[in-house]
C-alpha cells in the first residue's frame, strides 16, 4: 500500500515535470517569442535589445534557461514576469488564487445541491413528466457553452435589464474581496455561481438519476424493501448513499479541474482576476514566467485531483485495489 | 511610440469639435478648484515596470509626467503650446552653444526628491548614466547623439558617459557635449526617460518598487494585478507653474482588471473618474448623446498605416504600393474607427497640426491636398502595369476587433486589386515585434504610430530612414525596409539645417514628408482622435497634446 | 474513468441469434427522442449545406465582403447598412438590425455590414465541420493507442499511458490555448500534408488532440477487460494467433465502444470550437464559425444583441440534439456503460 502511493507521488511528480517541459517548449516553439524586443520596448537599438537577451539569460542554452527558470520558480521564489517586470509571478499566482477558490466552492455548493436535487428526484419518480422535465433541463444545461450563458447573463444584468429593480443589485463585473465586504462578494459573485454550475447540475443530476435506478434494482434495496421499511427511507438511506461513490469521485476531478484553471472561460466571461484569467492573460501576452507558473499550478490540481480520488477509491471500494 | 492598447480616439476642422467640446467641460476658464479628494481612473490592465527610464507606454509617461522632471519639459497646458519645451529642474532653456553641440542647464536650488533628499548635479549624471546601464529603451535611439554613448552602449555595466555629461557642483551646471548638432536634443530629453531621479536610484529595472521622484505626486504602491495608488509628495513646493504645477487631488488610485465595457459604465455612473482604453464601439453611440457631457474627442498626432514590405513581392514594385493607396477607401476605413468624428482619413506621413505638415495627398481621385474617394481605375491600372495580379498576399493585423477589421476590409480592396488575400491576425502583444522581424516574411500589416516628441524626425527618420532597418532583427522598426539614399540625405540635411535655421528645416521636413509619401512604403489610413470619458464629478479636464490628460490639473467635487 | 467500465457482455457474432447490430438498431428505431435528435441534425447540417444558395438568393450578398457603405431598401425605406449615429457628438456606428424578412439581412448586418443570417450559416459549415473531422481524428488516435496499449501491455503500455496522463493532467482549455497562438502564426507540415496558418485545418488537429485521453483511457481499460474475458482467454488457450484475436476478438467489442463516443465527442468538440473561436484562437477571420460570430457579437452586445445570440442558440440546440442522440445510440448499444465526457 505504501510502496503504491509512493510510486503514484513519483509518477506525479513526473507528469508534472512533464507539463512543464511542455509549455516551456510550447513557449520557445512560438515565433515572435523571444520577448526582448517587447522587453526592451519599441523603436530599441541592436545594441540595448543584445543586452536585454542577455540580462534575461535569454541567450543561454534552452536546457539552462528551464533549469534556472525552475530554480527562481521554486527555490528562490523570485522569479518576475517578463512582461510586468518585476511583478513576482509566485505572490501574484497566491493572490488570484482566492478568486478562483471562491468562485468554484460557491459554484460547487450550487451544483452539488442542484444537482442532488435534480438526480433524487428524477430518479424517484422515474419515468413521469417531471422526470422527463427534469431530463430535458438537465441535458439543456450540459448543451450550453458557458461563456455564451455568462455573456446572455451579462446582457441581461449588465444592460438591457440593469436598471430594473430585478438587477439594479448587480455590482460592476469584477471581483470583491470577501474581506472587503461579505455582501459586496457574494452579490458579485452569484451569477458567476450560477453560470459555471448549469453544466454540472445537468451532469451530476443525471449521473446521480442513472445511478439510483441502477442501485434501486439491486438485491439489498429489495432486502429492505421486503423489510418494509418506507419507500423514502429506502431511497435516502440505501439508494443514494450507494451512488454518491460515483458522485464523490467525478465531484474530485471536476473540482480539481476548476481550481486549476478550469474556469477560466467564467473567469474572462465576468471580468474575474483569478488564476484562469492571469493564465489566459500570461498566453496572450506569452509572458513565459507567469505561464510556467500558473500551468504547473493547474497541473498540480489536476493530478492532485486524481491521485486523492484514487487513493479515497481504494478505501472506499477495496475492489479497485487490483483495478489498475 | 506606440500605445500599449490600441487608442481608438478624432479631426476634419481639427480643433473645432475638440476645442468646443473642451470648452465645455471645462467650464468658466479661470476657475477655481479645491485640492483635495481622490481621483480613481481606470484601465483593463497594468502597463508594467514603472521604472521611468524602462516603462515606453502611453499609459504609464502620462503619469510620469506628474511624477518625475526632467532637466526641460514640455509646457503643461491644453493648447498647441503644449508642444513647447520650456525649463524645468534647470532654471531656463539653455542656448545651444558650439554650433549646437553643447548646451549647459543651470539647475535650479531648494528642489527636493519625495525621499527628501535634495536634487543635486550628480543626480543628474547619475540618470543619464543610470538609463544606459540599465538599457533604457530609447538609449540607442535618443541619447545615442551624447558624447560617450557609444561606449556605454557596448559596455553599459561601466558607463560614465565621460565627456558627454560633466557636472559642476560648485556652479550647479551640467554640461551635455553631442556629437553632431540635434535640433530635437531639447525635445529628446523632455521625455520621462530622461528623468532626473536620485543618485542612489537601483541601477536594475526596479520593475514594482517605486522610485523617488520631483514631482508634486508619488506612487505609494503598486500591484500590477489590482491597483497603483499616487499620493502627494510632501517634499514638493511648486517652482514653475508651466513646467510642473501642483497638483489638485490628494490621491489617486490607478484601478486594473475591469472590462472596457465595465469600465465604461463605471465613469457613466461616477463609480470611477476616467478610463484608460478607449470605448467599446459598441458603447460610443451611447456616449455621443446620453453622456455627451462627459466626453471630450482631442486629435492625437499619430497615424493607423500599413506598412507593406518595399523587399518583398507584390510590394518591391512602387506601382503595386502606390495602387493600394489609391484603392483604399479611408472614409470606409474611418467607419470601423467609430466615423468622421473620431478619426480622419489622410494619405501623407505627418499629421496634421504638427511641425511642418503641409496638407498633402496625391492618392485620391482629385490629388491635392485632401482626401476625397479611391480612385480605382488608376488602382487597377497601376497593378496591371506591374503585371502581379494573381500573387498571394497575407495581411498581419493584430487579434484587436479595429485591427481585424481593418484587416479584413483590406483583403477585400486587394482581391478587388486582382490578388489572392488571406488574413493573419496575431495578439497584439506580439505582432509589432512580428511584423518588424524581415525573418517572418511580412508583406503588409496594419500598425499604428504615436509620436514620442513633436519633430518630423519622430516620424520620418524613424520610420523610414536607412539606419532604423535592421534584417533579421525584431527591433526593425523601418517596417516597411524602405532605404532611400537620396531621402536619407535628405533627412540629414533638414535636421543640420534646423539647427540653425528652424524655419529653413521646417521646409526641408515638408519636402521631405512629401517624398516618402510619393515613395509609398506604407498606406496611411487615417489620424485618430482620442476619445476621454470623465465622470460628472470631475472638473478642469485639461488636455495637451503631449500629455493628454493632465491628470494633476483635475479637481473632484 | 477507468473504473466504471466493468463486465460488458462480450459481442460476437454468432450465426442464428440476432446480431448486436440489429439488436442496436432495432432499439435506437423506437427510441423517439433521439430519432427527433437526428432529424434536427440532419435539418442543421442539411442548411448550413445550403449557405451558398442562402447568401446568393436570399441574401443577395457575400457574407464574407465587407459592406461598409453599403444601403438596403425596406419597406421603401433606404437605410445605411451601418447607420451613423447623428445625435450628440454623433459618435459611432451601429449596424442594420434583424428585418425578420426572408431575405437580405433577415438577423441584420454585424460590425462590417455582413449578413448576419448568411454568415449564420456558412458559420454553421465550418462548426460541423470542424467538431466532424475533429471527431474522427480524436477517435482513429484514441482507439488506436487505446486497443495497442491494453492489448500489447508491458512496456508500450506503461510509456503511452504516462503520455496520456501528461496530456490528460495538461488543463485542456490550457493545452488549446497554448497549442493555437503557437499554430496560428505558423504554418506546420506533416509529411506531405502542410497545414497552412490560419487554415481550418488548425482548429481540427488541435481539438482532435486535446480529448484523446478521455477515449483512449477508457478504451484501453476495456481492452484489458476484454483481454481477461472467457473467450479471449479461450482463444488464446486453442492458440490463436494474436492478429486473430485482436482483428476477431477485441475490435469488435472496442467498435461499438467507439460508435458510442461519436455523439458525446461531437457535441464536445463543437463546444471546444466555439470556446476557441470566443477567445479568437480558432477559426481565423474572415472565415466564420458560431464561436467567431459570437466573438463578433460580443462587440455588439449593448446596440445588436442578436449578433450573439443567434449562433449561441445554434450551437445549444445542435449540441442538445448530439447528446439527445448520444444517450439513445448509448442505451442501444452499450446500456450498462457510463460514460461521461466534459
Amino acid at each position: 500500500m505504501l510502496v503504491a502511493l509512493v510510486s503514484r507521488l513519483g509518477q506525479m511528480l513526473l507528469v508534472m515535470f512533464g507539463i512543464s517541459v511542455v509549455a516551456f517548449l510550447i513557449f520557445f516553439a512560438t515565433p515572435g517569442a523571444d520577448p526582448s524586443a517587447r522587453i526592451a520596448g519599441r523603436n530599441a537599438s541592436q545594441e540595448t535589445l543584445v543586452q536585454v537577451r542577455h540580462d534575461f539569460g535569454l541567450d543561454r542554452p534552452l536546457p539552462v534557461q528551464y533549469g534556472l527558470m525552475m530554480e527562481r520558480l521554486f527555490i528562490s521564489r523570485d522569479l518576475t514576469s517578463f512582461v510586468n517586470r518585476g511583478q513576482k509571478v509566485v505572490p501574484t499566482v497566491l493572490e488570484a488564487i482566492p478568486v478562483t477558490l471562491s468562485l468554484v466552492f460557491g459554484a460547487a455548493v450550487f451544483w452539488v445541491l442542484g444537482g442532488l436535487i435534480v438526480g433524487v428526484v428524477a430518479g424517484a419518480t422515474r419515468g413521469s413528466w417531471l422526470d422527463r422535465t427534469l431530463m430535458i433541463l438537465s441535458l439543456i444545461g450540459v448543451s450550453i457553452p458557458v461563456f455564451w450563458l455568462g455573456e446572455v447573463a451579462n446582457l441581461i444584468t449588465q444592460s438591457r435589464w440593469h436598471d430594473s429593480w430585478l438587477f439594479s443589485w448587480v455590482p460592476p463585473l469584477g471581483y470583491i474581496a470577501l474581506t472587503d465586504s461579505p455582501w459586496g462578494w457574494f452579490k458579485a459573485l452569484v451569477i458567476p455561481w450560477f453560470t459555471l454550475a448549469t453544466l454540472y447540475i445537468g451532469l451530476y443530476g443525471r449521473v446521480l438519476r442513472a445511478s439510483i435506478i441502477e442501485t434501486m434494482q439491486e438485491d439489498f434495496i429489495r432486502t429492505a424493501r421486503a423489510k418494509g421499511i418506507g419507500e423514502r427511507r429506502v431511497l435516502i438511506n440505501h439508494g443514494l448513499r450507494t451512488s454518491l461513490v460515483a458522485f464523490v469521485t467525478m465531484f474530485g476531478l471536476d473540482f480539481g479541474a476548476l481550481v486549476g484553471g478550469g474556469a477560466l472561460l467564467t473567469e474572462v466571461v465576468f471580468g474575474l482576476q483569478g488564476v484562469g484569467k492571469l493564465t489566459y492573460g500570461a498566453l496572450q501576452t506569452l509572458d513565459l514566467p507567469m505561464i510556467l507558473a500558473t500551468v504547473i499550478y493547474a497541473s498540480f490540481f489536476v493530478v492532485m485531483a486524481n491521485f486523492v480520488v484514487d487513493v479515497a477509491f481504494v478505501f472506499i471500494d477495496p475492489r479497485a485495489r487490483d483495478g489498475h | 511610440m506606440r500605445s500599449r492598447k490600441v487608442f481608438s480616439a478624432m479631426l476634419a476642422g481639427v480643433g473645432l469639435a475638440g476645442l468646443m467640446l473642451a470648452a465645455s467641460l471645462t467650464g468658466a476658464a479661470g476657475q477655481e478648484g479645491k485640492p483635495g479628494g481622490t481621483l480613481k481612473l481606470l484601465a483593463n490592465a497594468a502597463a508594467g515596470t514603472i521604472d521611468p527610464h524602462i516603462n515606453y507606454t502611453l499609459q504609464y509617461f502620462q503619469l510620469n509626467y506628474i511624477l518625475y522632471d526632467g532637466l526641460v519639459t514640455f509646457r503643461k497646458t491644453g493648447d498647441k503650446t503644449g508642444f513647447e519645451v520650456v525649463a524645468d529642474l534647470a532654471e531656463s532653456l539653455p542656448k545651444p552653444e558650439d554650433g549646437g553641440k553643447k548646451y549647459v542647464f543651470k539647475l535650479r536650488k531648494g528642489i527636493k526628491f519625495s525621499d527628501g533628499s535634495d536634487l543635486t548635479t550628480a543626480d543628474v549624471v547619475a540618470s543619464f548614466q543610470r538609463m544606459f546601464k540599465i538599457s533604457g529603451p530609447t538609449t540607442g535611439t535618443l541619447y545615442n547623439g551624447i558624447v560617450g554613448a557609444d561606449i556605454c552602449l557596448k559596455t553599459p555595466a561601466s558607463c560614465t558617459l565621460e565627456g558627454g555629461v560633466t557636472a559642476d557642483e560648485a556652479a550647479s551646471t551640467v554640461t551635455f557635449n553631442l556629437v553632431a548638432p540635434d535640433p530635437d536634443f531639447l525635445q529628446k530629453i523632455s521625455i520621462p526617460h530622461a528623468a532626473i531621479l536620485p543618485a542612489g536610484a537601483p541601477l536594475k529595472d526596479s520593475g514594482t518598487v517605486p522610485i523617488a521622484g520631483t514631482g508634486p505626486y508619488m506612487i505609494a504602491s503598486y500591484d500590477p494585478n489590482s491597483l497603483l495608488k499616487i499620493v502627494r509628495n510632501p517634499h514638493f513646493k511648486e517652482w514653475s507653474k508651466e513646467a510642473q504645477p501642483a497638483g489638485y487631488p490628494d490621491e489617486i488610485d490607478y484601478g486594473f482588471g475591469l472590462t472596457d465595457e465595465a469600465a465604461v459604465t463605471a465613469v457613466e455612473n461616477g463609480q470611477a473618474d476616467w478610463m484608460f482604453d478607449p470605448p467599446p464601439a459598441d458603447r460610443l453611440a451611447e456616449l455621443g448623446t446620453i453622456y455627451a457631457k462627459q466626453v471630450s474627442v482631442h486629435p492625437l498626432t499619430a497615424m493607423w498605416y500599413a506598412p507593406m514590405n518595399t523587399n518583398l513581392a507584390p510590394f518591391n514594385d512602387i506601382r503595386v504600393r502606390q495602387a493600394v493607396n489609391y484603392a483604399i477607401d479611408r472614409s470606409a476605413i474611418v467607419k470601423l474607427f467609430g466615423g468622421a468624428n473620431l478619426a480622419q482619413p489622410s494619405c501623407q506621413i505627418l499629421p496634421p497640426d504638427f511641425p511642418s505638415y503641409a496638407p498633402y495627398c496625391p492618392f485620391t481621385a482629385n490629388p491635392g491636398a485632401k482626401w476625397s474617394a479611391p480612385d480605382l481605375e488608376k488602382a487597377k491600372a497601376l497593378v496591371a502595369a506591374s503585371g502581379t495580379a494573381g500573387q498571394e498576399v497575407t495581411i498581419i493585423t493584430e487579434d484587436t476587433e479595429v485591427s481585424k477589421s481593418i484587416g479584413v476590409y483590406l483583403q477585400d480592396v486587394l482581391n478587388g486589386l486582382g490578388y489572392k488575400t488571406s488574413v493573419k491576425p496575431i495578439s497584439q502583444n506580439l505582432q509589432f515585434t512580428y511584423i518588424q522581424n524581415t525573418n517572418n516574411k511580412v508583406q503588409i500589416s496594419i500598425s499604428q504610430w504615436f509620436q514620442d516628441y513633436p519633430a518630423p524626425s519622430d516620424f520620418l527618420q524613424v520610420l523610414f530612414s536607412c539606419a532604423s532597418f535592421t534584417p533579421g532583427s525584431d527591433a526593425s522598426v523601418n517596417i516597411s525596409g524602405f532605404c532611400d539614399k537620396a531621402i536619407d540625405q535628405k533627412m540629414v540635411e533638414a535636421q543640420a539645417a534646423a539647427v540653425a535655421d528652424p524655419a529653413k528645416g521646417a521646409e526641408l521636413w515638408t519636402a521631405v514628408d512629401k517624398a516618402v509619401t510619393d515613395a509609398a512604403p506604407v498606406a496611411v489610413l487615417f489620424t485618430p482622435k482620442r476619445i476621454d470619458l470623465i465622470s460628472p464629478r470631475l472638473k478642469n479636464f485639461v488636455f495637451s497634446p503631449q500629455f493628454y490628460w493632465i491628470i494633476s490639473q483635475s479637481w473632484v467635487e | 474513468m477507468d473504473n466504471l467500465i466493468a463486465g460488458q457482455a462480450p459481442v460476437r457474432s454468432r450465426r442464428g441469434a440476432e446480431g448486436p447490430w440489429r439488436t442496436a438498431w432495432r432499439k435506437l428505431k423506437v427510441d423517439r427522442a433521439a430519432i427527433m435528435a437526428f432529424g434536427v441534425l440532419v435539418l442543421i447540417t442539411a442548411a448550413s449545406l445550403a449557405a451558398p444558395l442562402y447568401a446568393r438568393y436570399v441574401a443577395q450578398t457575400d457574407p464574407f465582403a465587407t459592406n461598409l457603405n453599403g444601403e438596403i431598401v425596406i419597406n421603401g425605406e433606404t437605410k445605411q447598412v451601418l447607420e451613423p449615429s447623428t445625435e450628440g457628438l454623433s459618435l459611432g456606428f451601429t449596424p442594420l438590425g434583424p428585418t425578420w424578412d426572408f431575405g437580405p439581412y433577415m438577423l441584420g448586418a454585424d460590425n462590417q455590414g455582413r449578413d448576419v443570417a448568411a454568415r449564420l450559416l456558412y458559420g454553421g459549415r465550418n462548426s460541423l465541420l470542424i467538431a466532424g473531422a475533429a471527431a474522427l481524428i480524436c477517435l482513429g488516435l484514441a482507439t488506436v493507442l487505446g486497443v495497442i496499449s491494453g492489448f500489447f501491455g508491458g512496456l508500450v503500455d506503461t510509456l503511452l499511458s504516462r503520455i496520456l496522463d501528461v496530456l490528460w493532467a495538461f488543463p485542456i482549455f490550457l493545452l488549446a490555448i497554448s497549442l493555437s497562438i503557437v499554430l496560428i502564426s505558423q504554418s506546420i507540415s506533416i509529411g506531405p500534408i502542410e497545414i497552412r496558418s490560419g487554415s481550418l485545418w488548425l482548429p481540427v488537429f488541435i481539438i482532435g488532440i486535446v480529448y484523446v485521453p478521455y477515449v483512449a483511457r477508457p478504451i484501453r481499460g476495456h481492452v484489458l477487460s476484454l483481454m481477461r474475458a472467457e473467450f479471449v482467454t479461450a482463444a488464446i488457450g486453442i492458440g490463436a494467433p494474436p492478429w486473430r484475436i485482436l482483428l476477431y476478438d477485441i475490435l469488435p467489442n472496442v467498435i461499438t465502444r467507439v460508435i458510442v463516443f461519436v455523439p458525446l465527442i461531437l457535441a464536445l468538440n463543437m463546444m471546444t470550437e466555439s470556446s476557441l473561436s470566443f477567445l479568437s484562437i480558432g477559426v481565423q477571420p474572415p472565415d466564420a464559425s458560431w464561436g467567431t460570430i459570437i466573438q463578433d457579437g460580443q462587440g455588439l452586445l449593448y446596440s445588436r444583441p442578436i449578433v450573439a445570440l443567434a449562433p449561441g442558440l445554434a450551437i445549444v440546440i445542435s449540441v442538445l440534439a448530439l447528446n439527445i442522440l448520444g444517450d439513445g445510440v448509448r442505451d442501444a448499444l452499450d446500456p450498462k456503460s457510463s460514460i461521461r465526457v466534459a
